[in-house]
């Protein structure tokens, strides 16, 4: 038995399919995209290669090792800490450039790699050809080409990863920074990178290396280290990352020379035009119209309406909840137990119901048609629309990926955001994510008793929201300190999405939904059960009356959906379903709670993650802030409707 | 020294013209009152200039040599606020250092390298010189910034122009550095461009720092 495991790690630029990669070597299902910045965190698996387990991590994308956001500095700082054995390089065939550049940094960081040329399919219908074999010679290091969603070429991979030798090539950097680099290495501590590489990213002015070294030398050396950078970064006008990067950039063009052909044909097909068009200033509008327009329909009307019918009155309520019931009362004779599962704030009948009827069936209609959206490649053209908007917000179109993705999941989102450059922009996302930005449960449900309603009414919740998200990021980026990033992002080629991986991606987000959700759902109806038992719940409603039923116009029995609120704000919103479905509520009082709970606190997953990702202080900050905005927007709302006598 | 007050005085009898208000009461506010009789006596002589009681006009030489006086005025400003990014009140003061010592062939050579320009930073009109009319056949400038390309044509990079921290940096690991030919998409709602087979999307702010030349198709 050989103790030490390999460790492996996957690096590649963005949106080259790493992840795919990842889940073919290991059989472990991480999310798998159309658009850059799908992966923000390392991913461990295991695999079992050459008859011996294997660690294999998963990075975040990156077109360089001296990272310019915190994603690209996630799988810098893997190499640098973690005692990698191999790399596997992933790349676009299509992108040499790119690809070469990233191949020569890895070269210089001196770890046995291979280079895996993927979507070869691609680049071979754009008549990209690439000799392989010079390639590989020249570099010294074995190339396999692979087409991963095909499992095409990974036997290969595999195959080659057994014998990798450390890569010997080196390129020479004009003789200022040679001998700057001469200078500098002596002085760098031992590490899994090579010091040749490291006294590059030293020289390029890499601060996020800053701390690393910190720990790892001394006083003076640090600043003997400081000193040569400065000297040598005032001979240049132009950034040393930049200086170093165009020598690197020179040596590709070199390798490109002698071993890629090129025939410059345009490959146009309809999928092609459609991506064009839906990034067009012109047909843009109508495609997201088409978009939002379809999401309605299927994820608000088709599941909310008829599949939650379905499930909640006929599954659940003539059969499911009649059965449990009969059972607990043959198995149960204490009635308090009997009414803890099946009682009206029982653990089945509410948190189950509410869980699996209502809310399942929505949000598996919704990740279906989001992993649709992910896949197509539609979200970065979305960014490409909406930047203007964006930038009234202090933020840019790429600020619309984790703002989208909170559709999905604000928790995940929030640790999205980390794709963004600045801290403002970050912060700013957060209390978006926290404030206006319903999950796919919740927004579910919300479409679901807007659908009763009327259209206008979708569209009034959906005016008041924007409208609110709009001047609160407004407001945010007047107040807050510091600048917005820049807008540079990368457009992927619009794809067909393959149905295998929506359903499995789909299976893959409702399992994590139940294992995260149903628990809260059943504290939060646990909560509710000992707080109707002990008799505080009639206490908490008339306390919490002046404000629920006084300010927002609402029955007093919706204080109970905003104290499960504070768990998750889906629960709270089922809760008001329910309360609608009995008849407890009018038009008004629906669209009000709606866009209560709508800005209500984040949930605890997604406070817990803001305050990991923003620090306590922001976190608290932030729950502050939207809760009293939830109250005071719902309240005004209730207000100006009763004022204007409108009647929904 | 003479001979710089007298091209700055020519300049501003020029830019007097421009703007149609050329006399000697507008001459002399500009100048505050200071005494400029002497020089006017001078340009006289030179027959650069005619005068008559409030009467004042260019000769056909003086206007001439005015213009190119302008002309290499408003290249330096051009050249020093696109090139090297410099501030309003730093272009203008080297500007009018560079009017005077600029030789007719270096002229010429900056004129080409900016693309002709029809215009200085304040948007004035720049005096066309016969490097421009060389090329008045086809006014394509030789240099142009990426997002001023019609949309589906190609350029090559020159050079980026930027002091935005990390810009350069973020821009040249994507591949988009001098020497590159990159392909301009769309210009609205925002810029899209290719370069190899990336399409990245930017904002005008950053695409209008990259110059290329453009690429015949």
């Amino acid at each position: 038995m050989n103790i030490k495991e390999n460790k492996i790690v996957l690096v590649g630029n963005p949106n080259v399919g790493k992840s795919v990669i990842f889940g073919l070597l290991t059989g472990k299902y991480v999310t798998v995209s159309n658009y850059p910045g799908t992966t923000v965190e390392v991913t461990k698996g295991y695999a079992v290669l050459e008859n011996k387990k294997c660690i294999i991590f998963d990075s975040p994308g990156i077109n360089s090792f001296i990272p310019q956001s915190e994603d690209e500095k996630v799988t810098r700082d893997i190499l640098l800490n973690q005692k990698i054995d191999k790399i596997i390089q992933v790349a676009d065939a299509k992108n040499i450039t790119r690809t070469l550049l990233i191949a020569l940094q890895l070269a210089e960081i001196g770890l046995p790699f291979v280079l895996d040329l993927n979507m070869i399919d691609e680049a071979r219908e754009k008549r990209i050809n690439i000799d392989e074999k010079e390639l590989s010679k020249k570099l010294g290091i074995p190339i396999v080409s692979t087409i991963a969603t095909q499992n095409q070429g990974i036997a290969e991979l595999k195959e080659t990863l057994k014998n990798l030798k450390r890569p010997d090539y080196h390129i020479k950097y004009d003789s200022l920074i040679e001998e700057a680099l001469l200078r500098v290495e002596k002085f760098l501590p031992e590490s899994q990178i090579n010091k040749r590489a490291l006294s590059l990213m030293l020289l390029a002015g890499d601060l996020s290396l800053k701390s690393w070294l910190k720990e790892n030398l001394s006083q003076e050396k640090l600043k003997f280290l400081e000193e040569v950078q400065e000297d040598l970064a005032e001979k240049y006008i132009e950034p040393l990352a930049y200086i170093i990067n165009e020598q690197r950039l020179k040596e590709t063009e070199n390798l490109i020379k002698s071993c890629v052909k090129t025939e410059k044909i345009i490959l146009k097909n309809w999928v092609y035009y459609l991506g064009r068009i839906s990034m067009d200033r012109f047909w843009g509008i109508p495609i997201l119209i088409i978009v939002l327009f379809l999401m309605y329909k299927f994820v608000g009307e088709f599941a909310a309406g008829a599949g939650v019918n379905f499930v909640e009155n006929t599954v659940f309520g003539k059969y499911l909840n009649p059965w449990a019931i009969k059972i607990v009362n043959f198995l149960i004779p204490i009635p308090l137990i009997k009414e803890l599962f099946v009682g009206e704030y029982g653990i089945f009948t509410m948190a189950i119901t509410y869980a699996l009827a209502i809310v399942m069936p929505i949000v598996t209609a919704f990740f279906l048609f989001f992993g649709i959206l992910e896949d197509s490649g539609y979200l970065p053209r979305l960014a490409i629309m909406a930047n203007r908007f964006c930038k009234i917000m202090g933020l840019n179109g790429k600020a619309v990926l984790p703002l989208v993705l909170g559709l999905g999941c604000d928790t995940m989102a929030t640790i999205t955001a980390r794709i963004l450059e600045t801290k403002k922009e970050k912060i700013i996302v957060t209390l978006l994510l926290a404030l206006g930005i319903p999950c796919s449960a919740q927004l579910g449900v919300i479409l679901a008793m807007l659908a009763k309603l009327s259209f206008s009414a979708t569209l009034l919740w959906v005016g008041i929201v924007l409208a609110v998200i709009l001047l609160v990021g407004y407001l945010a980026s007047k107040v807050l300190p510091g600048k917005g990033g820049d807008f540079i992002l990368e457009i992927p080629p619009l794809r067909i999405p393959k149905l295998s991986n929506i359903l499995i991606k789909t299976l893959a987000r409702l399992e994590w939904y139940l294992k995260e959700a149903v628990p809260l759902f059943i504290l939060g109806t646990l909560l509710l059960f000992v707080l109707d038992k002990i008799k505080m719940l009639k206490v908490i409603e008339k306390m919490a009356s002046p404000l629920v039923v006084g300010f927002l116009g609402l029955p007093s029995r919706a204080s109970e959906s905003f104290i499960i609120g504070f768990l998750r704000r889906d629960y709270g919103a089922a809760g008001l379903y329910a309360l609608a479905d009995k008849g407890l509520m009018n038009h008004t009082q629906i669209v009000v709670s709606l866009v209560t709970i709508t800005l209500f606190v984040p949930c605890i997953a997604q406070f817990f993650v803001s305050i990991k990702e923003r620090g306590l202080k922001t976190a608290l900050l932030i729950s502050f802030v939207t809760f009293f905005l939830a109250f005071l927007i719902g309240g005004l709302v209730n207000f100006i409707l009763h004022y204007l006598g409108i009647i929904l | 020294m003479l001979k710089e007050k007298l091209d700055e005085i020519l300049e501003q009898i020029w830019i007097l013209k421009e703007k149609g208000k050329i006399s000697l009461i507008n001459l002399e506010q500009i100048n505050e009152g200071k005494v400029i009789l002497e020089n006017l006596k001078e340009l006289r002589n030179l027959k650069l200039i005619e005068t008559g009681g409030e009467h004042l006009t260019l000769t056909e030489t003086g206007r001439k040599k005015a213009e190119e006086i302008i002309r290499r005025h408003r290249l330096a400003e051009r050249l020093l606020a696109d090139l090297f990014e410099l501030d309003t009140e730093e272009y203008e003061a080297t500007s009018c250092q560079f009017e005077h010592i600029l030789s007719e062939n270096v002229t010429e050579r900056i004129c080409s390298f900016l693309g002709h320009p029809p215009l200085c930073p304040h948007g004035k009109h720049i005096p066309r010189g016969e490097c421009c009319h060389k090329l008045s056949k086809k006014i394509e400038p030789l240099i142009t910034p990426l997002g001023d390309l019609e949309p589906g044509y190609e350029g090559k990079i020159h050079f980026i122009s930027t002091h935005h921290h990390g810009r350069l940096e973020k821009l040249s690991s994507l591949g988009i550095s001098p020497g590159k030919i990159v392909k301009l998409i769309q210009a609205r709602p925002a810029f899209v461009i290719k370069v190899e087979e990336t399409e990245i999307a930017l904002d005008k702010s950053i695409i209008s720092e990259i110059y290329v030349k453009p690429q015949e198709e």
